[in-house]
């Protein structure tokens, strides 16, 4: 499986062996093949043995950069692999002073879009044996044959819409950049919402939400909510109700969306978390769209030092509410 | 949702909290007060020190606990007692006022207005201005906690 990719990994290996054997760092975040040869997890690198487990293929979605605000308690410093979202993650998590600079290490790693699993079993009609990746196709080998299908039609929903596959921010790049791809239509969803009438939208969103387990693995994959206390936890005042009631899912959701104004770096991991499919992009982009409408394009995480919208103000701002 | 709660008969009458900021708006509820300038009083004013001091949180609590609508009113911009904090809050407000909106909420339910200390009777015009919006919309029903009796 994947065996293009081996070249790849060595180049990764040979780079991040560098500095953990030689002590620049103590341990290196990155993937290693989990128990179905469709899943990778984070490895936690901190030996040469660790290091012939890592692995880059086309399941490394998992976003590295969230384990930072956990393993820089124990580690001085700590080299991570970054794909072009989690280097916006990075990003973000910086401006929010969560980490440090100068305890990371970034590799950069240009992403060629992760595979979503529900999508290979669709295509190939049951769960495939294993896939070879060719230039563009992947062959599904399952017990009855093989089918060739084109790279894109397999690939997780946020890879699909993904603009900036290459890292934003790096130390060192180790493979070569994918450039820019087209910009999707990363708004329709938003806007076709946005047309119905009121009523029908919130019956719409109270039946999407009335799945919400409130697990909150959004929250704990998510980029942005790196508080140390979260507002659902609180207990005085208590923001958030336990009761599985309409009310206060619209209040989960509403705020831990609200929370990410010009904050959210639409990597869409919340939604790809989500174990009952809760469209929670729908509620980040809208957001992100009316930030970019009403106080200029704005794209978190590409840009460390840019001001994010909600931390500053002009005095002429437009206002979505009259102001006569 | 109950029944009761979306019953909109002759008996209803709309309960809409208002957060005034303490400098501007809530002086100008006094002032409409002190020039015996009348508003309904289907408007509950709870005063903060500043519109910037609105945690989007207030706005959904009330909705859960029972508000048909929803006015912050804060100083006019440029006017804020500590400089900025208007202008802040008219950013996160315009994003939240356009987010409640797209989760389901008709636009007047969630109103913010600026309003001077010396201005009581605008204070006074904006307050019958949003009941009577609301009153033609009718009861709330979005967001209302289930659990929770009014008690006025």
């Amino acid at each position: 499986m994947a065996e293009r990719n081996l070249d790849s990994v060595k180049k990764i290996r040979e780079a991040v062996s560098q500095d953990l054997l030689g002590g620049r760092i103590s341990q290196v975040l990155g993937w290693e093949k989990g128990h179905y040869w469709w899943q990778s997890r984070p490895l936690f690198a901190r030996s040469e043995a660790d290091l012939e487990k890592l692995t880059w293929d086309s399941f490394c979605v998992i976003n590295l950069s969230r384990y930072l605000l956990e393993e820089l308690k124990d580690h001085e410093k700590v080299g991570v692999l970054v794909k072009g979202c989690d280097a916006r993650a990075f990003n973000r998590l910086l401006q929010d002073n969560m980490v440090k600079r100068e305890q990371v290490i970034l590799y950069g790693l240009p992403c060629p879009g992760m595979l979503d699993y529900n999508r290979l079993c669709e295509e190939a009609g049951a769960v495939p044996d294993g896939i070879v990746e060719n230039n563009g196709t992947v062959v599904l080998k399952t017990d009855g044959g093989e089918k060739e299908v084109q790279r894109e039609d397999i690939m997780l929903d946020k890879c699909r819409e993904c603009v900036y596959p290459d890292p934003a921010a790096y130390d060192q790049m180790l493979l070569s950049p994918q450039g820019e791809r087209e910009a999707a239509e990363r708004f329709k969803p938003v806007e076709e919402l946005e047309e119905l009438p009121a009523d029908e939208r919130f019956a719409y969103w109270e039946k999407e939400l009335s799945r919400c387990l409130r697990c909150y693995a959004c929250r704990q994959a998510c980029p942005f909510c790196s508080c140390r206390e979260c507002f659902v936890e609180q207990e005085n005042p208590r923001w958030q109700g336990r009761a599985y009631q309409p009310s206060e899912n619209f209040m989960f959701h509403l705020v831990r969306a609200y929370h990410g104004t010009g904050r959210c770096i639409d990597c869409g991991e919340c939604e790809r978390s989500c174990p009952v499919d809760i469209p929670l992009q729908e509620l980040n982009r809208k957001l992100i769209k009316d930030i970019n409408e009403l106080y200029g394009d704005y794209e978190a995480g590409l840009d460390a030092e840019a001001e994010p919208p909600l931390l500053t103000y002009r005095p002429d701002d437009p206002a979505a509410f009259s102001e006569k | 949702m109950s029944a009761a709660l979306n019953d909109n008969t002759a008996g209803w009458e709309p309960l809409i909290v208002s957060f005034c900021c303490n400098w501007c708006s809530y002086a100008g509820g006094d002032l409409a007060g002190t020039s015996r300038m009348t508003y309904p009083a289907n408007v509950k004013v709870i005063r903060v020190p500043c519109s910037g001091r609105i945690n989007p949180m207030f706005v959904l609590r009330a909705f859960q606990r029972g508000a048909d609508g929803v006015l912050v009113a804060g100083c006019h911009p440029g006017d804020c007692h500590y400089t900025s904090g208007n202008y802040q809050s008219r950013r996160r407000l315009s994003a939240f006022k356009r987010l409640v909106e797209f989760a389901g909420f008709e636009p007047e339910r969630f109103e913010v207005r600026w309003i001077s200390s010396s201005e009581g009777d605008k204070f006074a015009e904006e307050m019958t201005e949003m009941t009577e919006k609301i009153k033609a919309l009718g009861p709330n029903g979005k967001m209302r906690d289930a659990r929770w009796q009014s008690v006025i």
